[in-house]
């Protein structure tokens, strides 16, 4: 029983990261990145390809790798895409997001490559009586950090700020000053970041990676950023978790059935969609921009 | 449909030679061709299907595979030999256990499931527009797949469905493709699409001349619903076998790639980015099989073929975001000019 929560806590912190890390694009310019997935995926072969380098040189590594990519797909596809309609750059997203599958197809195979990384990750601890997962114990701490990171540089920091007002109202943060193209690549730069987390703690699990790692939970935490509510970071986040959480929850509930939790996900997905289409937190600037 | 307005023989007449000479043509060169020919038209109505949505609405929708989806199991359930469905599908509901017919009765069952199904689901649907529908269509699809893909009770589950049996002649690709050309773009002139193409432009003006959006957007979801069930039907009878997975992301990606590539505006568009997508697709399978330029035998890797049409839908939508017709239907050279004028004169 705790284990399910604790499960349901750290998948849906991990789902709520990934959906941050859409959430903070989506936020200054209106684009669910399907491409997400393939930064995660990127920096799973990047853990895995350098873990004999030693744990703090391979996460460097990969947190600058993705990041980079996460801005050259800015400077490359989305900033010539200004202005374009969202249904666009949802195509143009998924188009890259193949790309970039069929880019890891070509150098690393279509199947899996395994490598255990972090290994004091798996195993157990027994807490009074209760056995519990240290990876799940482990996502849990790295999720509230990181978010906790996260909000203080959102809303104590002056590019922190800049990306809160871009996110809210583009157009006027532009009047007051802000530069749109300036904070649109911090914004991908933190959100490849993100991804570059995700996807460690996601290798940590797995021990392996493959072309479309990353594609699962992106859909899912995709999902969970345009439930939370558009235009609003925090919305989100805990669009993510929901999702995670409630995901992994249904696993554990839905017994025999288990294998149709998605099913269930989606269609409430459906139903928040049609009775509160602006997201489960509204906020009043969550309009699609014209 | 009445109210038909803008029709211009050209405009459908030039699609459909094309199509009818080049299937042909294609299919008389060999036994492969012919085999070609047959995938290409099922996947020309799929493009369809998604023209005659998103193109005249200018909603998104990644839904439609499920339709094709739900055509293909269809068509497949009912035509399969009822020996081979009970080895195979032994959990199989029982009706449909017994169930057997001709694809002349199983496409159109085929067709107006799709449609119903679309019809239904577009009642909650339609009130949605932009990045929500995007993302409740995409929400569909997984549905359909996670239920199809574990479900044994109506259907092969993970498994393929297999001896779905061929079409006896190859003229029955072409006539149901050019029947799709005729209601894709029947329904582009019609009042309802006309309509439809107002409200895209300006949602707001359209309802301000009385059009009721929501309604006229669940008519095009039906029709394009069983459109797109009639391409999954083609596609499982010329496979000759149908599985969940042929309906998933990358089938999406593909048809959404080359309704885009042509442009989603226009029939026309449909047609070009069908051609368009698979003859690239051709030219890389050839390059990766390699190629006798004199002595040298160049050949590209295995795998760039997807990398090649990924890469041509982002460029495409870099360069061109309507697609390579702008959204414009097929004229005869040199007539264009008359219409601009025409067009200008009357403004």
């Amino acid at each position: 029983m705790i284990q399910v929560l604790l499960d349901a806590l750290s998948t849906g912190g991990l789902y709520g990261l990934a959906a941050l890390g859409i959430g903070l694009v989506f936020g200054v310019m209106r684009l669910v990145n399907f491409a997400h997935g393939e930064l995660i995926a990127l920096g799973a072969f990047l853990l895995i390809t350098t873990r004999h380098w030693g744990l703090v040189p391979s996460l460097v590594i990969t947190l600058v790798a993705v990041a980079a990519l996460a801005v050259l797909l800015e400077f490359g596809v989305f900033r010539r895409l200004r202005g374009a309609e969202p249904a666009v750059l949802l195509v143009a997203s998924f188009g890259v997001s193949v790309l970039l599958q069929k880019v890891y197809e070509a150098i690393f195979g279509t199947l899996p490559i395994s490598g255990q990384v972090a290994s004091w990750m798996s195993g157990q601890w027994t807490v009074a009586g209760v056995n519990v997962t240290r990876g799940s114990v482990a996502t849990v701490a790295l999720t509230i950090v990181l978010l906790a990171a996260m909000k203080y540089a959102v809303e104590r920091t002056s590019l922190g700020l800049q990306l809160q007002a871009a996110s809210s109202e583009l157009l006027t943060a532009r009047l007051l000053g802000v530069r749109a193209n300036r904070i649109i690549t911090v914004a991908f730069a933190a959100g490849g970041l993100l991804a570059a987390v995700v996807a460690f703690v996601l290798v940590a699990q797995r021990g392996q990676a493959e072309p479309l790692f990353g594609v699962n939970i992106t859909i899912l935490a995709l999902v969970g950023t345009v439930i939370g509510g558009l235009g609003n970071l925090q919305g989100a986040a805990l669009g993510g978790m929901l999702v995670g959480s409630s995901l992994s929850i249904l696993n554990a509930v839905l017994g025999n059935l288990r294998v149709y939790s998605a099913s269930v996900l989606f269609v409430m997905v459906i139903l928040v969609l049609l009775f509160r289409p602006d997201g489960l937190l509204r906020s009043r600037a969550s309009g699609e921009r014209v | 449909m009445g109210g038909v307005t803008r029709f211009r023989w050209v405009e459908l007449l030039g699609p459909v030679l094309i199509v009818v000479v080049l299937a042909y043509g294609l299919a008389l060169s060999s036994a492969s061709g012919r085999f070609l020919a047959q995938g290409t038209l099922a996947t020309l109505v799929m493009v369809l299907a998604l023209q005659i949505f998103i193109g005249t609405t200018g909603v998104l929708s990644f839904g439609h595979s499920a339709f094709a989806l739900i055509g293909g199991f269809t068509t497949g359930l009912l035509t399969m030999p009822t020996k081979i469905k009970g080895n195979v599908m032994s959990d199989l509901w029982a009706p449909l256990q017994e169930a057997h017919t001709s694809p002349f009765v199983s496409i159109p069952i085929a067709v107006l499931l799709g449609a119903l199904v679309s019809g239904l689901l577009g009642i909650f649907l339609m009130r949605l527009s932009g990045l929500a529908a995007g993302i409740a269509t995409f929400a569909v699809l997984m549905v359909a797949d996670n239920i199809f893909f574990n479900s044994r009770t109506i259907g092969p589950g993970p498994q393929v469905m297999p001896q779905v049996p061929h079409f006896a002649l190859f003229d029955a690709n072409v006539v149901l493709a050019v029947l799709a050309l005729v209601v894709a773009y029947l329904v582009g002139v019609s009042r309802v699409g006309r309509l439809l193409k107002a409200s895209r432009e300006d949602h707001l003006a359209a309802q301000a001349l009385g059009a009721n959006i929501k309604r006229l957007r669940m008519t095009a979801f039906a029709i394009s619903g069983g459109v797109a069930a009639l391409a999954g039907s083609m596609y499982a009878h010329h496979a000759g076998a149908v599985s969940a997975r042929d309906f998933y992301l990358e089938f999406t990606f593909t048809t959404l790639a080359m309704a885009v590539i042509g442009g989603t505006r226009s029939v026309w568009g449909a047609v070009v980015g069908t051609l368009a997508v698979t003859t690239l697709g051709q030219i890389m399978l050839k390059l990766e099989s390699g190629v006798h330029l004199g002595t040298y035998v160049v050949s590209v890797p295995s795998g760039v073929r997807g990398m090649v049409i990924a890469a041509a839908l982002v460029l495409i939508l870099l360069w061109r975001p309507t697609g390579l017709t702008r959204g414009r239907e097929l004229a005869l050279p040199g007539r264009r000019a008359d219409r601009s004028r025409q067009l200008a004169q009357r403004t």
